[in-house]
């Protein structure tokens, strides 16, 4: 069943209209009824008893996402104005260390979300090779992030 | 209320706008295209959210609409560094210094170098 992304599209609908009239909603239902009746979305799962653990761990991922993105903004700030420009810049690959392609393509979201490091490319197995501005203790932070970032991730996402 | 909103609103002009000029000054200085694109991403991620949500304080812009915009600006603002990256890497743009290149030891890459000659 389509519930839960229908669910989805019609909040986003409101969200953006920013209009509760009773009008609005139904129009807001109809919109998202007929989008997920045309384009066959993958249906999203959600199992209502692991709901509220999957939540927390989402709002525990956002935490962490958000402190490494402001991180990673004043570090290449820092490194901006900096007269020398001491930038390392290279390339080195980092393990998603999951198989699924959601937390794969999650993690290299987080990845490029945050100042400093970028990934270019994803290999087999999930290695993603990751432009850093500072290759010198990148490798060690940003493993050790990809593993908290992981172990969330496999508890938002359900089992494949 | 309204003095506080104002402030979130200054703070977040000003931060905003600092941010944005940082970034610009980042693509002038540093040196290659994959270098650039993390300055230019900061512009997206900083800048852009937080003019946003001044925006929304301070503006009759609902809190809402300004939600959905930053979900959907930070999902896809690195979309736009990834490509242009990845497709930066694929015709063979060279960095220009490079400290370390594990993509073009792996199996995946070729440095740019080689796929350009």
């Amino acid at each position: 069943m389509q519930t839960w992304m229908i669910l989805l599209l019609w909040l986003m609908y409101l969200g953006l209209t920013a209009n509760l009239q009773l009008s609005n909603l139904v129009v807001g239902l109809l919109i998202a009824v007929t989008l997920t009746a045309f384009l066959h979305p993958d249906p999203l799962r959600v199992d209502v008893r692991q709901a509220p653990g999957a939540a927390w761990s989402l709002a525990r991922y956002v935490v962490v996402v958000a402190k490494d993105v402001i991180q990673g903004g004043i570090q290449v700030a820092r490194l901006v104005l900096d007269p020398k420009l001491p930038v390392k810049p290279g390339v080195i690959a980092i393990p998603s260390g999951s198989e699924s392609e959601w937390a794969t393509a999650l993690s290299a979201h987080a990845i490029t979300l945050s100042p400093g490091a970028m990934v270019i490319e994803i290999g087999e197995h999930g290695m993603m090779y990751t432009h850093t501005l500072d290759t010198t203790h990148a490798d060690e932070s940003i493993a050790e992030m990809q593993r908290l970032r992981r172990d969330l991730l496999e508890k938002i996402l359900p089992e494949e | 209320m309204d003095e506080i909103l104002q402030l979130i609103a200054i703070i977040a002009v000003v931060a905003g706008t600092a941010f944005s000029t940082l970034g610009v000054l980042g693509f002038i200085r540093l040196p290659d295209v994959y270098t650039r694109l993390h300055a230019t991403g900061k512009v997206g991620v900083f800048g852009v959210v937080l003019l946003l949500a001044a925006t929304v304080a301070w503006t009759p812009l609902g809190w809402s609409k300004g939600l959905v915009l930053i979900i959907f600006l930070l999902l896809a603002g690195p979309v736009t560094s990834h490509a242009l990256s990845s497709a930066a890497y694929r015709i063979g743009i060279p960095f220009a210094t490079a400290v370390r290149d594990d993509l073009a030891e792996s199996s995946e890459g070729g440095s740019p170098e080689e796929v350009a000659a």
